[in-house]
């Protein structure tokens, strides 16, 4: 385990150079996008200096998040945050910086070939983050914080999610518990019983057809901009696994991404393609478009995630008119009722001299006055057993804490490799709005995105191997 | 007398220095970068490794399939160019507010375009709604949305950004040419169809050659901006272009060394068509000569 660990260390390093390399060549090259990126992270470094200057001879700590797009709220609730943090201690003056999506990924891959960024950095749960762990652009969380507070305040589930080479690597942020909300008032309308939504697949196809037939979108999806296929995924296809462990076969080697048990689900979203059980304009608009023709009323369910959910609990009627449902079960395994609470983490850079301030703000973040202002301000819960379940207003929020502490705990898009999705889930699902689309062709799409990452990033895949998931 | 001599390459110095910074030193780093073969975790070779990757990726040849396709909105925007800045020439009433109007799509920026073009292609967006109004509704598609429209869609946005720029170029030189030589076209009996010709398109020849060239060019590296805003390279990767290749290998998929090599291939395609250039420039220069 130990040599296993020095050569992944001295191979992560290695890599680390041949991407800042890259990097430092197309910021030159004048690519557009490239620039773009450096310009963004030069503003970033600009703010950087400016935090230095600012701090009036405290440490100055840096740190990039994202998050208002999913927990609207989220920026203020960091405003907050830091605010008191630097109230209350006179050592450290946090800075947060507020990322766009399109920045979020680019901006600190540029920074972090360059060594110069932010102190803690958000990123997307999972594999997301670990593939930067394996850049080596991140350091060990779990060096600075005690294994025996991490285990005693951070869900299992959570932690799995960014535990590799034996550290917990991500502090887990916020979760986004994900599920499907529907309207209850659309549900009466379509003679369906609004509290009790259902559960199997052959009643949610009926259930289906019968909002159908009031002339509303039963679905909601927006998939132009390729984001849709992690949810789809992550819903349905894990239901016919019985570990994580199998889930995460067909990457680590030796199993085919073949057979019912790993495409069944494709099936089941072709039955809603072919029965026209969505809205009719779903490759031209993008998720968050999709999503938002729930509130509008124009679709009685949507993907959506807690925060989100919470949000449209508060502004659309509270418990009269939303209520969230799990995926309907459909396949055999012990995952077929999980419920997929995928983290968002904060991590600390390779490259801070801060290391420890950083994880000190990191576990401020989980008292239980930050973790109460945090859903206050943005509905999104904190991944810590100190969560208290009588701290939340909504009905769809305790229905949900109440699947996280019942369930398995399994978001399948945190567990494989990115390219899997980008270059087979996604163009394959999008096949099936095609006229011509077949189950086949999907299947296909993705078995041979598998093989193409395996030969393009043997380096990933390496890593990816030597993953042993947290006992 | 020898300092006399060495005067002017000081003096040039730095601005040679500058440019080999800014674009020499990056352009061989890439070069350099795109040979570096990574193996487990890092670089253990150099060879031809990741060029023979992306060239057995079928994405890769989709991508470039699609900056060809783009090609083709050159000759079209051309023709139409020429036509329009014809027809402004001829100092039509208000010629003026229509080659400002011509003009003012190339002054937005690309990022707005491309937002506001996907809210007007979608299925239920203003397009279509203003077509079924009009009595045109078999014509309604889901221009973003079908894999089989969505790059010409696109095409299609990027030639109404693009065309004032056509225009604008070609007036100017029109404006610029001699009166003199119309008038005595006019007087040897040539039509109007006539002498534009023989008189206008020859004038026009090395503004068109340098349009061209440029399109070329852009159509190879600076159509990431509407693609990303547009479609994402979607739907089902059917408008992805060699940018948007080498940003997701790049900045998604953490492999800085493939998206090397794409760059490379799309640097070497950029210098055959300025290659290109040069030679019918040279060819043009003869015939006015």
């Amino acid at each position: 385990m130990n040599s296993t660990s020095h050569t992944d260390s001295g191979d992560a390093r290695e890599s680390r150079l041949v991407r800042r390399e890259f990097l430092r060549n197309t910021g030159g090259a004048g690519l557009g996008m490239a620039l773009a990126s450096l310009l963004a992270a030069c503003g970033s470094s600009s703010k950087t200096s400016s935090a230095s200057a600012a701090s009036g001879g405290r440490t100055p700590l840096l740190i990039w998040y994202w998050g208002e797009q999913e927990a609207p709220g989220m920026q203020k609730f960091m405003e907050q945050a830091v605010a008191r943090y630097n109230a209350q201690q006179k050592r450290v003056k946090v800075t947060a910086v507020l990322q766009s999506s399109d920045t979020l990924y680019s901006a600190f891959a540029t920074a972090a070939q360059a060594g110069k960024g932010p102190d803690i950095q958000y990123l997307w749960g999972g594999t997301q983050a670990l593939v930067d762990v394996w850049l080596g652009y991140l350091a060990p969380l779990s060096d600075y914080i005690d294994e025996s507070w991490l285990n005693a305040n951070i869900p299992q589930g959570a932690r799995s999610q960014t535990y590799w080479d034996g550290k917990q690597w991500g502090m887990p942020f916020y979760q986004i518990g994900t599920a499907l909300p529907y309207n209850k008032k659309l549900f009466r309308a379509a003679k369906l019983d609004p509290e009790q939504p259902p559960t199997t697949w052959s009643d949610f196809m009926a259930a289906l057809e019968k909002l159908k037939g009031t002339g509303v979108s039963p679905i909601g999806l927006g998939f132009k901009d390729q984001f849709l296929g992690g949810w789809l995924i992550s819903y349905f296809g894990q239901q016919n696994f019985n570990s994580i462990a199998e889930a995460i076969a067909p990457f680590k080697g030796g199993t085919a991404y073949a057979g019912p048990t790993y495409t069944e689900w494709i099936s089941r979203v072709k039955d809603l393609v072919d029965n026209g059980f969505s809205n009719n304009d779903v490759l031209s608009i993008n998720l968050y478009q999709g999503q938002n023709l729930f509130p509008t009323r124009k679709a009685a369910i949507v993907t959506s995630v807690q925060p989100q959910i919470t949000s449209f609990y508060r502004t659309m009627g509270g418990a009269d008119t939303v209520g969230v449902m799990l995926p309907p079960a459909f396949g055999t395994g012990t995952l077929a009722r999980s419920f997929g609470v995928p983290a968002q983490v904060l991590l600390i850079t390779k490259f801070s001299s801060h290391k420890e301030e950083a994880a000190e703000f990191l576990k401020f973040l989980h008292t239980p006055e930050m973790m109460q202002l945090m859903y206050k301000v943005s509905g999104a819960i904190t991944p810590d057993n100190k969560f208290d379940q009588a701290w939340l207003d909504t009905e769809t929020d305790k229905t949900m804490l109440g699947w996280q502490k019942s369930l398995p705990d399994f978001w399948y898009q945190y567990y494989y490799p990115l390219q899997f999705e980008t270059n087979g889930v996604d163009p394959g699902l999008q096949k099936l709005w095609e006229p011509n689309g077949s189950v086949a062709g999907a299947v296909s799409s993705m078995q041979s995105a598998i093989q193409q990452w395996k030969n393009q990033s043997p380096a990933q895949a390496q890593a990816y191997s030597s993953w042993q998931l947290l006992a | 007398m020898r300092t006399k001599r060495l005067a002017p390459y000081a003096l040039l110095a730095p601005a040679m220095a500058l440019l080999a910074l800014v674009f020499a030193y990056p352009v061989v780093a890439v070069v350099n970068q795109s040979l570096s073969v990574p193996g487990l975790f890092g670089v253990t070779h150099r060879g031809f490794g990741n060029f023979s990757i992306i060239f057995k990726d079928p994405l890769f040849w989709s991508s470039l399939e699609n900056n060809l396709k783009l090609f083709l909105t050159i000759p079209f925007m051309v023709i139409v160019g020429l036509l329009i800045a014809s027809l402004l020439y001829s100092r039509t009433s208000g010629w003026r507010i229509y080659r400002s109007l011509a003009f003012l799509p190339y002054v937005l920026a690309v990022p707005v375009i491309g937002v506001v073009f996907s809210y007007m292609l979608e299925k239920d967006g203003v397009l279509n709604e203003a077509l079924s109004s009009v009595g045109l509704g078999f014509l309604r598609h889901d221009w973003l949305g079908n894999p089989s429209l969505a790059i010409w869609s696109v095409a299609a946005v990027i030639v109404w950004q693009q065309l004032g720029f056509a225009i604008v170029l070609f007036l100017s030189r029109m404006i610029a040419i001699d009166e003199s030589l119309y008038d005595a076209a006019k007087v040897d009996g040539a039509n109007s169809f006539q002498r534009f010709l023989y008189i206008t398109l020859p004038q026009l020849a090395r503004v068109i050659e340098f349009f061209v060239a440029i399109s070329f060019i852009n159509m190879l590296s600076w159509v990431f901006s509407y693609i990303y805003v547009m479609t994402g390279g979607g739907p089902v990767q059917k408008t992805y272009v060699l940018e948007l290749y080498v940003y997701e290998d790049a900045f998604r998929n953490g492999l800085s060394n493939l998206a090397s090599a794409a760059s490379v291939v799309i640097l070497t395609v950029a210098t055959i068509v300025l290659a290109f250039q040069a030679v019918v420039r040279t060819r043009v220069d003869r015939i006015a000569v």
